[in-house]
């Protein structure tokens, strides 16, 4: 890898800011209070689809290892259960495996926060709000942009991404079982069976052998759902997914999916929201499932659900993701001046 | 050969749906929602048209094993570019979609390397830098000074350069053909 100064992006790169200005006023304006928090941890939550940095604290002869978070979730739930309140955390998170492309890098700013007494629907219509209020604070003051955003497109709450006009009014709601039978031809019987599942999918002319039900549902969703979301004029929010993608979101009272909703724009993935899993009992025994991990498991986690977690729910934004729609790029590094790939 | 998907890398050759295609661009990423996932776009190159593909990280590929083979770019007419083999003096023809607009940058006589695989060719590879005279140049407006300032020139292959406003007509500049940028003079 190298090192590269893009100042180049300077104009970008201030859209990026201000976009980071216009979530702190928002937070601070509806109550939610501000954590800052470690990024090495000893200990880690186990989400085995996350790999994770590794490094080693050294003082003489002693040493320990340390991981870099992957979320602040593991720090933030503690804080909840002892009473916190309304929070969030806007920093670095890290993550392994991910080479740096238009919509990845290893380390990236999160914006995660979490609102008690709300389910994940009633915490999308605050992540509208949210989009609505960054809209309203931005200051133009790149030439390009300015051709792109007039004061009437601000008031009806809207942007233009990439010579689309995105109004922030209301959500395009679908189901992920919807989204399957539109986009894919899967019907929801088929989604939810697994044999069936990958019987559709071998017909769909995809490979079968060796994978299971959660590869290939990554792989059509990736493949053919993504692409459609966030394409008809309104950020699409897709929400209901099946079980087998919950590690800590809590379970719908079909017992077949969670409340977890993603959001899009331009097939862009945004956001990741739950109502977050409170019984620990269950979340003990997601855990337990989880397949091998290198890093220590939080107990401290679980020890914090049991003390009392109160409903609530949380979401992971990724903010140069979110900026890029904003500047009207179509990648994350355009809104960097130093990058490494 | 056969690899894992999360290795794919640009340039390389796979068959995908029964046709040879070059791959243009690959990423590796998680999505938080099972496995880790190789989201490549990939060049049909008979069509010369782009499809993009998500495989699974660890779905086995078979990337082909091309030759590349030095050729004189010779000519082209409408629809194609040819070049000839120097050894056996045989001509190759290549369509222009296939090989896009990088062919702008081609001057007749300059020698290339061309991917064959079963004595057939497929596209060339990218030469790193090339070198052209320029034949058209305004000269730069009178007090403009500002640093980076560009200006438009055209090239002895036709094409057109964005390149610092003291360059000027009949000068050589090297340029990176794949960006199309201008990449200093020679």
């Amino acid at each position: 890898m190298k090192i590269q100064t893009t100042v180049g992006n300077l104009e970008n790169y201030k859209i990026y800011l201000q976009v980071e200005k216009a979530v702190h006023e928002f937070m601070e304006k509806n109550n939610y209070l501000k954590i800052n928090l470690p990024v090495l941890s000893p200990a880690l939550i186990p989400e085995s689809y996350l790999q994770v940095f590794e490094t080693e604290f050294k003082f003489l002869d002693k040493k320990e290892k340390l991981y870099l978070t992957p979320s602040p979730e593991l720090f933030l739930k503690r804080l909840l259960a002892h009473g916190v309140g309304d929070c969030y955390y806007l920093g670095k998170s890290f993550r392994n495996s991910d080479p740096p492309a238009s919509l990845h890098s290893y380390e990236f700013m999160m914006l995660e926060f979490y609102k008690l007494g709300v389910n994940y629907l009633e915490m999308a219509d605050i992540v509208l709000e949210l989009l609505k209020s960054i809209n309203k604070q931005l200051r133009i003051t790149n030439d390009e942009l300015k051709k792109i955003r007039n004061p009437k497109s601000v008031i009806n709450n809207q942007i233009i991404y990439q010579d689309k006009t995105i109004s922030f009014k209301k959500w395009e709601k679908i189901t992920v079982s919807q989204a399957f039978e539109k986009y894919a031809g899967i019907s929801e019987k088929e989604l939810f069976d697994h044999k069936l599942f990958i019987k559709k999918s071998k017909e769909k002319g995809y490979r079968v052998d060796g994978f299971n039900y959660e590869d290939l549902w990554s792989q059509i969703y990736s493949q053919e759902i993504e692409p459609n979301l966030g394409k008809n004029g309104f950020p699409t929010l897709i929400y209901d997914y099946p079980k087998e993608f919950a590690a800590l979101a809590k379970l719908n009272k079909n017992k077949r999916t969670i409340q977890r909703f993603e959001f899009y724009i331009e097939g862009i993935e945004l956001g990741d929201c739950y109502t977050e899993l409170t019984d620990w009992k269950e979340q003990e025994l997601r855990f337990n499932k989880e397949r091998s991990v290198i890093h220590p498991i939080d107990k401290g986690y679980i020890e914090a659900l049991k003390y009392g977690l109160q409903d609530c729910s949380g979401i992971a934004i990724g903010l140069e993701r979110l900026a890029m729609i904003f500047a009207n790029v179509d990648s994350i590094d355009k809104l960097k001046l130093i990058n490494i790939s | 050969m056969r690899i894992n998907a999360g290795n794919l890398k640009k340039g390389e050759f796979v068959f995908f749906q029964g046709e040879i295609c070059q791959v243009q661009k690959a990423d590796f990423y998680s999505p938080g929602k099972g496995s880790a996932l190789m989201k490549a776009r990939l060049k049909n190159l008979v069509s010369a048209k782009n499809v993009e593909y998500a495989y699974k990280s660890n779905e086995q590929v078979e990337v082909l094993d091309v030759t590349s083979v030095d050729m004189q770019y010779i000519y082209k007419d409408q629809e194609n570019l040819y070049f000839m083999d120097e050894q056996t003096f045989n001509q190759s023809a290549l369509p222009i979609s296939v090989v896009g607009d990088i062919s702008r940058f081609f001057k007749e006589g300059e020698k290339m390397f061309v991917y064959m695989y079963n004595d057939k060719p497929l596209t060339i590879r990218p030469p790193m830098s090339v070198r052209l005279k320029i034949v058209e140049a305004d000269d730069a407006a009178k007090g403009d000074t500002v640093s980076g300032a560009k200006k438009p020139v055209k090239v002895e292959t036709g094409a057109t350069v964005m390149v610092p406003i003291f360059v000027k007509v009949g000068e050589t500049i090297s340029i990176n053909p794949e960006t199309g940028e201008y990449t200093g003079r020679v």
